[in-house]
């Protein structure tokens, strides 16, 4: 038998039903939807779709609408600082857990609890760490500060203002516009941090050892045989992980959703929820033009794709 | 140079486990409000440790919220996309693996290629499907869209092109149907792969939070995640009541992460560097 010549309805049947039913379908109408004016309210139809057609009047009011730019700027900050910290830190300790320390799997067991814990329990609960007189992340902060002042007093010197500040106050996190992305951005960086390293780990250990001997041999040093042998031969993973973390952070949705809202000032609003306030959160529903909206979150996700493979090629060692 | 590098190894370690500490602490803090006295979360100094257990607010999050309601429907969530994920992921990668029909390639290509479609460009016309379909609100808008994943197909595909054939074949000549040899001899064997993917499976569904945000709106048909999301202004005042809450919702994953994690590391890393 080398296999069975025939089509295997059967075994297809419930994945074809799926995939026509929730997939496909949804993509064509999510298309159509983004070319008309769409309450969500009437029926959809044939009919209503050709009654509430207006062409490119959704993409045209997106260049126009300020909570869109904002939401759209929001984002690419948000993916811009939260995928290459934890990018680095993850590298750091792929590299640091790849060794036979004693209890190293607990080690690294640590490091993936946040990964298994919801994004709304990590979201509630960081609204709690980040609470500006209570939580923890304060606490230590102020804790610090009193030091950096203690310091300052035994050189006679008035320590500045910064400094005065984190030992009185700290920042006020989630309630201040200027902080509260960075306290969503702390966050996802605890939570996403373990996935990250694990995939740096799966790398680190597909790498061939007879490489690093060799490179010993000759004589490197610890350092080089990290620059010289082990970067170049991660670099498929470091690409590979960096391009999932962008595109998983382009659509954080339930992180903001918990800790702020948006919030305050739509300063954490994102592509995501201002997607979602559109279709689903405020009446009236705007369900064409939140389509709009995914279907320009589609193209970014497609050429930050394209862009990646196209450098790729360039830049990765590929191993022979 | 070599007490250099010792002493390297050692902060290297002490830095490692300093930072393995720190990821605890949220978890720690959020157990430890969950045990203080309602009132006294915002005295100063703060209180590492309660010195009285308060677990009146564990009672509480039971009592005053259908809590139990909403663990159970993300148990029914999470084990019922699991189920559907299996059967219909491991009958189209067994149909992949060993039939040859035609347009198998550009089928295979097509299921794949909705790896690309992120899942939000999909919401809003599956929502208004389920609306006609008269199912928002009920596990089928929960569950069935789990039918279809491009991801599980592919996964268990690998998985049977690599099992030997003999065994098959040996069926096959003492007259077994093709489901009976899928049913019998290949599934069996593929254990590892469908334990790999249902610890994934189910993670994924117990934590989801966007989709059965939008489809459910009774708060007896919420999932955990929704009921504390949509609820948290209710106790935005009650920390104390919020943190025994997720302290009782952050149990199952964690658990099943423990108790799986060989399963669970095999499938992220799987599904990252393969797919």
């Amino acid at each position: 038998m080398r296999a069975y010549y025939r089509f295997p309805l059967l075994f297809l049947l419930p994945s074809l039903v799926g995939f026509l039913a929730f997939n496909l379908g949804p993509i064509l109408t999510s298309l159509l939807l983004s070319f008309v004016s769409y309450d969500g309210l009437r029926p959809l139809s044939l009919a209503t779709l050709r009654e509430s057609w207006v062409g490119l009047e959704n993409y045209r009011r997106l260049l126009e609408d300020p909570v869109f730019h904002k939401a759209f700027i929001n984002t690419f900050f948000y993916v811009g600082v939260a995928v290459p910290l934890e990018i680095l830190v993850a590298l750091l300790l792929a590299l640091g857990l790849n060794r036979p320390w004693p209890g190293v799997r607990l080690l690294r067991t640590l490091y993936l609890l946040p990964t298994v814990t919801s994004v709304v329990a990590v979201g509630l609960l960081w609204r709690w760490i980040l609470n500006p007189t209570v939580g923890p992340v304060n606490l230590f902060l102020r804790w610090v500060g009193e030091r950096i002042q203690g310091a300052y007093g035994l050189l006679g010197i008035t320590p500045p203002a910064w400094v005065e500040w984190l030992a009185r106050e700290g920042p006020g996190w989630l309630s201040d516009p200027a902080w509260a992305m960075w306290g969503v951005i702390l966050a996802s960086v605890w939570a996403g941090v373990g996935l990250r390293m694990l995939i740096f780990l799966a790398g680190l250990q597909n790498i061939n050892k007879e490489y690093l001997e060799a490179a010993s041999l000759d004589g490197a040093n610890n350092l080089q045989r990290f620059v010289y042998v082990v970067l170049p031969l991660l670099s498929p993973t470091v690409f590979l992980n960096t391009l999932l973390a962008m595109i998983g952070g382009f659509q954080v949705f339930g992180l903001v959703y918990t800790m702020t809202g948006g919030g305050p000032l739509d300063s954490t609003n994102v592509l995501m929820l201002y997607l979602y306030r559109k279709a689903f959160g405020v009446f009236p529903f705007e369900m064409g033009y939140a389509s709009a909206i995914a279907w320009v979150l589609f193209l970014i996700l497609f050429a930050l794709t394209y862009l990646q493979w196209t450098l790729r090629k360039r830049w990765v060692v590929e191993e022979t | 140079m070599r007490l250099l590098g010792k002493l390297w190894d050692l902060f290297v370690y002490l830095a490692l486990l300093a930072g393995g500490l720190t990821m605890l602490v949220p978890f720690f803090w959020m157990i430890s409000t969950s045990l203080k006295a309602p009132g006294a979360v915002f005295d100063l100094p703060v209180e590492v440790w309660p010195k009285e257990l308060h677990w009146e607010n564990y009672h509480r999050v039971l009592t005053s919220v259908p809590f139990g309601r909403w663990y159970l429907n993300s148990l029914a969530v999470a084990l019922g996309l699991t189920f559907l994920n299996l059967t219909s992921g491991a009958m189209a990668g067994y149909a992949f693996a060993r039939f040859r029909f035609r347009g198998q390639g550009a089928l295979f290509l097509l299921f794949l290629a909705t790896l690309m479609i992120p899942v939000h460009v999909l919401i809003i016309p599956l929502f208004i499907l389920m609306r006609n379909l008269g199912w928002v609100d009920t596990y089928y808008a929960l569950i069935l869209p789990g039918l279809f994943d491009a991801f599980a197909i592919f996964l268990m595909r690998q998985h049977f092109l690599q099992l030997p054939r003999e065994l098959e074949e040996a069926a096959i000549v003492d007259g077994a149907t093709p489901w009976q040899v899928y049913w019998k001899v290949a599934l069996p064997l593929a254990a590892p792969a469908l334990a790999t993917l249902g610890t994934f499976t189910f993670l994924a569904g117990w934590n989801s939070f966007l989709w059965p945000l939008i489809v459910t709106n009774s708060l007896e048909m919420r999932p955990l995640t929704v009921g504390l999301a949509v609820f948290q202004g209710q106790f935005s005042t009650e920390w104390t009541v919020l943190m025994a809450g997720l302290t009782l919702g952050t149990i199952p994953p964690i658990l099943v992460f423990l108790l799986a994690q060989r399963y669970f590391i095999q499938g992220l890393t799987l599904g990252s560097l393969k797919g």
